[in-house]
């Protein structure tokens, strides 16, 4: 059934480039100061994967369907969009921004409901139908952040932005137990080259995140963070070769760098990610449960050594370039300190290497898979428990080149081949990993 | 020249899309399909060369028998011997003063008396007997007080091997397997603490490894008049003249190892038993299960490996000089390197048996699986872990695995289906499932899983076996075989399978370890005793 579906994705992207749709169907209402728009996204991938060991499932998938509307009126901009790829509905941004411009072009904003976290990555923050590959950079899942409920303020100028602000841990709060954590977070860029052909930005990036909500375990809270990344794809969006749940989890710390640097031609940007998970969990209580039988514990020291806790520590990070074989050039978006997409007729060749580093491995260390746990020892040990401290979420090196070409402003087709070399403890027969995707992407 | 290039690319997607959706690709988990693609660790020609001294198509009774006898005492271990068995095999233990007990489990509630002979205290009778060891009131209640502050009530590692010789370990039996049941397996007289010293109980009794190994040879217990076991102690020569205090440091000071033990007296096993009058001459090995480590000394074993050797039972120490595991249809394995099997599901045994046996004596690591995962259980039962399993193992110096099988009446969790088979037997390692109580399961994994239709994993486990003058089978000489050997609780109806069904008293059996080579048990009994019989011959 897939090769049909793939056949019929390519038939009509070779029939359609011939044709031009370069129209403007966006629908706009204005009257007076008010303006309404409404327009929509469409994004249907087809993807081909070849693993060493465990199967991903090839297919094609409708990746993103999304209504997008938005209503201005004199400083005020509200904007929501709603989405229905993978056919659920979902919310996506919802946010109301006021927005001041000085005498000098400089912009003051203050933005307040759910929308992309400032320091949650430049990827992260970059709208997929502008980004010049089918997914953004895997480490921008596993080390950045999304969406989330909160305001900020931002101070935008040619040279300058600023952007920070506070949110909660989860938009609904529907937290099971403990309260909705806060995080402060914020990005800072620096633009030693702006102009009309070409854009420099380099920028720092920090968030902290005070987690809050978590569940009930054994009359304790328990918090659990956390990560994980596709292979890169939307088709088969698994997380289970690259991903960690970091048990008992208190803080989170983001710490990032990014550059950019555009011209008509060609564009060149990466980001560098750390993160930090502090631990923190009641262990006298723990003990204390634990004395079920007549094997007891003993002392809280005995159960501490069998049942260790550290903080952990991620890197990641990616290098995306691109170049404009014809048709127009590159755009930098100076309001959200991004690269825009492709606008207008064009053809371009992007690469990327992305490299996500997941595993925080202790020292010593061993890990057996028919256990799926590490052991302190460096051995399987009985008794007293494993007492190891190990997260072996796993390292992802990955590469991919790929082709985009717009036929217009609104419609565009994308190829993609990425190559992932995995390392997990967990996924000891997986290592190598071949994706080959096609998009067809339809934004108005 | 630029929509060339485009028709390129999405031809090229398009091609490589056919190509994959024609392919053989596989495009979901199997354990078939993944058994036969996951590498496995294969046995080094160190340990190889030890697997082969293991007989093939071994009949193992397990606990002597849970079925005709109460386990792992004299009666099922001698019921064992004499139908025919290739071993014997057992669960080891210790005792409060270090003996090595034969004995599956470590609380001894379910086999013995010991709720009728002692509370749930400290024996009251232990100031007494250690007074008749010649110590002191004083020292003795001190001792007391250090004895109650480790006591586990019923657990073999509380008692001494004396106060355990006053239990009967052979009457819960009669009242939990009432058609088995025989006067004889029960004791007329229990123990008591009598006229200033232990009076052992008169029936069968917990085994320590040295009854194990002497019912292996051939004999049986000394017994007195009464019908009770003569087995003297005293307390051992570098202690003679210290008082319980001294020691109890004195122990200590060794180490952790010895922290909790007593280990002060030695038993007279040279003088404990004669030659049985009822032997036939089979002279099976013994098949020896470390248990919980955590509920053991440090070194139980090296305690075992003591005991073997004063057995003079350890090969490492003095090699078999014979090779034969049957001969005149007599079992013979007793007398080769393959005399002692070891066993454990425990990681931390199975790791310091390496460190004390270094893998020169046969081992067998143990499979389990539950939900949730217990502490040594395999927790990700696919090929993957699997593999990890048996790597595990022979990094540790095992040659044999010990998978669970399922059936009545135990129902233990499968563990030893084809595609499991296939992955041991890929690995060069011996395959022995337990455990066996049924006709129906002996045809299940010798021939008839899946009917005995073909499968995936036939270029492994597929075996040609040769009729015999006494094959009765009637299905094809060529059946999947998913076993090397097996614990069984039916020693009777086990050989029987294996005798009418060519794999016993055959001179043609192919070696699934060496290609091409034939493998001859013809010297084997190939009649099987009657099994109440033969219960009734030895006296019970």
């Amino acid at each position: 059934m897939k090769k049909y579906i793939i056949f019929a994705l390519a038939l009509f992207s070779l029939s359609a480039v011939a044709q031009d749709f370069d129209n403007d169907p966006t629908l706009q209402l204005e009257k007076k100061d008010a303006k309404f728009t409404i327009g929509a996204r469409l994004m249907a991938d087809a993807a081909l994967y070849h693993s060493d060991f465990t199967p991903m499932q090839s297919g094609a998938s409708i990746s993103d369907a999304r209504i997008r509307t938005s209503f201005t009126y004199k400083d005020w901009y509200l904007y929501a969009d709603f989405g229905f790829g993978g056919g659920k509905f979902s919310q996506k941004n919802i946010f109301a921004q006021w927005s001041h411009k000085t005498d000098n072009g400089d912009v003051h904003s203050i933005k307040a409901g759910y929308y992309n976290d400032p320091a949650g990555s430049m990827a992260r923050n970059t709208s997929l139908g502008s980004y010049h590959f089918i997914s953004r950079p895997g480490s921008s899942y596993a080390l950045g952040e999304g969406r989330e409920l909160g305001i900020t303020y931002k101070y935008n100028s040619d040279k300058f932005m600023a952007y920070q602000g506070v949110f909660t841990e989860n938009h609904y709060n529907k937290i099971k137990a403990g309260y909705n954590g806060i995080t402060v977070a914020g990005r800072y860029l620096a633009r030693p080259i702006i102009d009309e052909n070409q854009t420099l930005h380099i920028g720092v990036s920090a968030r902290f995140a005070q987690l809050g909500g978590g569940e009930v375990y054994k009359n304790i809270l328990k918090k659990t963070y956390h990560m994980g990344q596709t292979m890169e794809t939307y088709v088969d969006d698994e997380e289970q070769f690259v991903n960690a749940d970091l048990e008992w989890a208190n803080t989170v710390t983001n710490v990032g760098a990014e550059l950019l640097y555009h011209n008509n031609r060609f564009f060149l940007r990466g980001e560098y990610f750390y993160k930090h998970v502090t631990k923190k969990r009641d262990t006298y209580s723990l003990m204390i449960d634990a004395q079920d039988n007549i094997d007891g514990w003993g002392s809280l020291e005995a159960w501490e050594n069998a049942n260790k806790l550290r903080a952990n520590n991620f890197h990641g990070g990616y290098v995306e370039a691109g170049v404009i074989l014809f048709g127009n050039g590159y755009r930098y978006n100076k309001s959200e300190g991004v690269l825009g997409g492709l606008n207008g007729k064009a053809l371009e060749l992007v690469a990327r290497y992305n490299y996500t580093g997941l595993n925080d491995l202790t020292d010593g260390e061993y890990f057996n898979a028919g256990r799926g746990h590490y052991y302190a020892a460096g051995y399987m040990e009985d008794w007293p428990g494993t007492g190891a401290t190990s997260v072996g979420g796993g390292n992802l090196h990955s590469a991919t080149v790929g082709l985009n070409y717009a036929f217009n402003k609104y419609v565009q087709v994308m190829v993609d081949y990425t190559y992932h070399k995995l390392k997990s403890d967990y996924h000891p027969n997986d290592k190598n990993f071949h994706v080959g995707q096609a998009r067809v992407q339809f934004t108005f | 020249m630029i929509k060339n290039l485009i028709r390129l690319g999405v031809a090229g997607l398009a091609l490589v899309s056919l190509a994959t959706s024609c392919s053989k690709e596989q495009q979901f988990t199997s354990e078939k399909t993944d058994a036969k693609r996951v590498e496995v660790q294969v046995l080094n020609a160190d340990l190889a060369k030890v697997r082969d001294y293991v007989p093939l198509y071994a009949v193992i009774a397990h606990r002597g028998s849970t079925f005709w006898a109460p386990e792992e005492t004299e009666s099922s271990w001698r019921w064992a011997r004499e139908m025919g068995a290739d071993y014997l095999e057992s669960d080891v233990q210790c005792t409060k003063d270090g003996i090595v007990l034969a004995n599956h489990d470590e609380n001894l509630k379910r086999t013995t008396n010991i709720e009728n002979i002692f509370s749930e205290n400290v024996p009251t009778s232990r100031v007494n007997f250690y007074m008749s060891l010649g110590f002191s009131r004083a020292d003795a209640e001190a001792q007391y007080g250090r004895d109650m502050a480790a006591f586990r009530p019923f657990y073999a590692l509380s008692y001494y091997y004396a106060e355990l010789l006053m239990l009967d370990a052979g009457s819960w039996f009669n009242e939990t397997s009432l058609e088995q049941s025989r006067p004889a397996f029960q004791a007329t007289q229990n123990g008591s603490f009598t006229g200033g010293k232990i009076v052992y109980s008169n029936g069968q009794y917990i085994s320590a490894l040295q009854d194990q190994i002497a019912y292996a040879e051939g004999k049986r217990l000394i017994r007195d008049a009464e019908g009770r076991r003569v087995l003297t102690y005293k307390i051992k020569d570098e202690y003679q003249g210290m008082t319980l205090e001294q020691i109890y440091n004195a122990i200590k000071a060794k180490g952790q190892y010895n922290a909790k033990y007593m280990d002060f007296l030695e038993y007279d096993f040279e003088n404990a038993y004669e030659a049985d009058p009822q032997d036939t001459g089979n002279r099976p090995g013994i098949y020896v299960e470390f248990k919980e480590s955590w509920l053991n000394p440090g070194n139980m074993e090296q305690r075992v490996y003591d005991v073997l050797k004063e057995c003079d039972w350890n090969i490492i120490e003095k090699p078999a000089t014979e090779t034969a595991f049957y001969k005149s249809g007599k079992v013979n394995v007793g007398n080769t390197n393959g005399k002692v099997i070891l066993q454990t599901f425990s990681f931390d045994a199975l790791r310091r048996a390496n460190d004390v046996f270094k893998g020169r004596i046969p081992m067998c690591y143990l499979l389990w699986i539950s939900e949730p995962a217990y502490a040594t259980d395999i927790a990700i039962d696919d090929p993957t872990g699997y593999a990890a399993f048996i790597k595990w193992a022979q990094d540790n110096g095992a040659h044999i695995i010990g998978p669970a099988i399922s059936g009545a009446p135990n129902n233990y969790p499968e563990m030893n289906a084809p595609w499991q088979a296939y992955m041991i037997r890929k690995s060069g390692m011996i395959n022995h499932p337990y455990s066996f109580d049924s006709w129906a399961q002996m045809c299940k994994y010798m021939g008839y899983y899946n009917y005995g239709l073909e499968t995936e994993f036939d270029d492994l486990l597929r075996l040609e076996i040769p009729a015999t003058p006494y094959t009765t089978a009637s299905y094809p000489s060529s059946v999947p075989v998913y076993m090397d050997g097996f614990f069984t609780n039916r020693t009777e109806m086990s050989l029987k399978y294996m005798i009418e069904n060519g794999f016993r008293g055959n001179s043609q059996l192919p070696n699934p370890f060496h290609a091409g080579q034939v493998y001859d048990n013809s010297q084997a009994n190939v009649t099987v005793p009657d099994a109440v019989e033969t219960l009734k011959r030895l006296g019970y």
